[in-house]
């Protein structure tokens, strides 16, 4: 033996190194593998929390906002989950490349596998109304959340009747096509309905219910409704 | 004291099972690979043979430390390889002073290798001096450098390397060629500086 050698050993002897035991490595690896699974679990919470948002879009209201169809589109993409995605699939991409044989594969194919098992565990938790249950947390719990995350559902969309947007809680019922909103600076509107309005969801107008009108401001505090919308498809307040 | 006949018929992952029921085993690894490792890091790193002795040293005790992490899907081989690779990387990280153009101090066995290599041959047209494939691997990427030396000098195939770097095969295959390709040009005088 050399005298490097040597001296490793004398080193190792006189200042009683040992080998450190298995099980740390050991959970070091699982470790590794639980935070990419997470990763992917969190991707996909945000990938159907994209798709809740992307599907309850109102896609056609670029006709009352003189907007273009693009910069419409432009505006209602949820550029919040996506980052989210984005996020969580970078961190499912490191974790998966610092596990035990990560360095095995390429880059294409680890965030290929990556993207598909955010997408399809992402669907699969939509069709189970999860990006519903995200997205209804996020606006309840999240300051500043609504104006972040979409077009369609900014209140400073719906707080313009004079261009036929109005939004806010149902707060009285007077019969069948006449009810009292109050919109979300708190101003008080007698909303009117008549045969040609189209209710988007069948008894829509409920007390305390959220909803959007599309329609007409007839003179100061009365609203004609072309069209009533949920604030929220699907959410039953 | 361990009769070295104990370990010469011995596989590595033999002795590393050895070593973590007796410590003396290690000895013999280190006796296998001192010199080999020793080569190893003065060939890809710009350090002195001192500083490349107290790297090797420090190799060893992490190899030592680290012996329940070795994978037994892996030669023993590329693992203590990649560990010394690892810990050069380390090591210009700590004191700063990674080379752009290395002093290669490459043996004459090596030189002699890469200066008779078949496809480097044709791919250039014509064999080289000692001297000259000195010159021109002092003159290459770090990363080049690195496939070259493991490929042609510590003669190590796609999967040992792929284990060594921990990249993909396809990476270490592109990194040869590439390596070959800087090679050919540097030779052709684009870049021939000695």
């Amino acid at each position: 033996m050399g005298e490097i050698g040597k001296k490793v050993i004398e080193k190792i002897k006189e200042e009683k190194i040992a080998p450190k035991p298995r099980w740390r490595f050991l959970m070091k690896n699982y470790f590794t593998w639980a935070m990419f699974i997470v990763s992917i679990f969190i991707g996909s919470l945000a990938f159907c929390t994209m798709l809740y948002v992307f599907f309850n879009n109102d896609w056609d209201l670029y006709k009352y906002l003189h907007t273009s169809v693009v910069g419409h589109i432009m505006l209602s993409i949820p550029y919040l989950w996506i980052l989210f995605l984005i996020l969580f699939l970078a961190l499912a991409f490191y974790n998966y490349k610092h596990t035990k044989d990560g360095y095995r594969h390429e880059t294409y194919i680890i965030l290929l596998l990556s993207i598909a098992g955010s997408v399809i565990l992402g669907t699969f938790l939509h069709t189970l109304g999860v990006g519903e249950k995200i997205e209804d947390f996020a606006i309840s719990s999240v300051p500043l959340y609504e104006k972040a995350a979409c077009c369609s559902h900014r209140k400073d969309i719906w707080d313009q009747p004079t261009i036929g947007l109005l939004g806010g809680k149902i707060i009285e019922i007077k019969d069948e096509q006449n009810f009292g909103l109050e919109d979300f600076k708190g101003t008080f509107w007698q909303v009117e309905a008549d045969g040609e309005t189209i209710e988007q969801e069948p008894a829509i107008i409920r007390i305390g219910k959220e909803v959007k009108v599309i329609g007409e401001e007839k003179e100061e505090g009365i609203f004609w409704a072309r069209e009533i919308r949920p604030w929220r498809k699907g959410i039953d307040q | 004291m361990l009769d070295k006949n104990n370990c010469d018929e011995k596989t590595d992952e033999e002795l590393v099972a050895l070593t973590l029921k007796n410590q003396d085993f290690f000895s013999c690894l280190v006796d296998r690979y001192e010199e080999k490792l020793l080569r190893y890091i003065m060939r890809i790193s710009a350090v002195t043979r001192e500083d490349a002795e107290d790297l090797l040293q420090e190799i060893f005790v992490k190899v030592y430390r680290n012996l329940n992490a070795f994978d037994q899907k892996l030669k023993f081989s590329s693992w203590i390889y990649r560990i010394s690779h690892n810990q050069v990387i380390s090591h210009w990280r700590k004191s700063k002073t990674r080379p752009q153009v290395l002093k290669f101090e490459a043996d004459e066995d090596f030189l002699k290798f890469i200066a008779t290599d078949e496809d480097l041959a044709r791919d250039t047209e014509r064999k080289f001096t000692g001297e000259e494939v000195r010159g021109i691997i002092s003159q290459l990427d770090e990363k080049y450098r690195e496939v070259i030396v493991l490929k042609f000098l510590e003669g190590k195939d796609y999967k040992e390397i792929s284990d060594i770097l921990e990249k993909p095969l396809g990476t270490v295959a592109t990194l040869i060629n590439r390596a070959k390709k800087q090679f050919k040009d540097i030779s052709a005088g684009k870049e021939f500086n000695f």
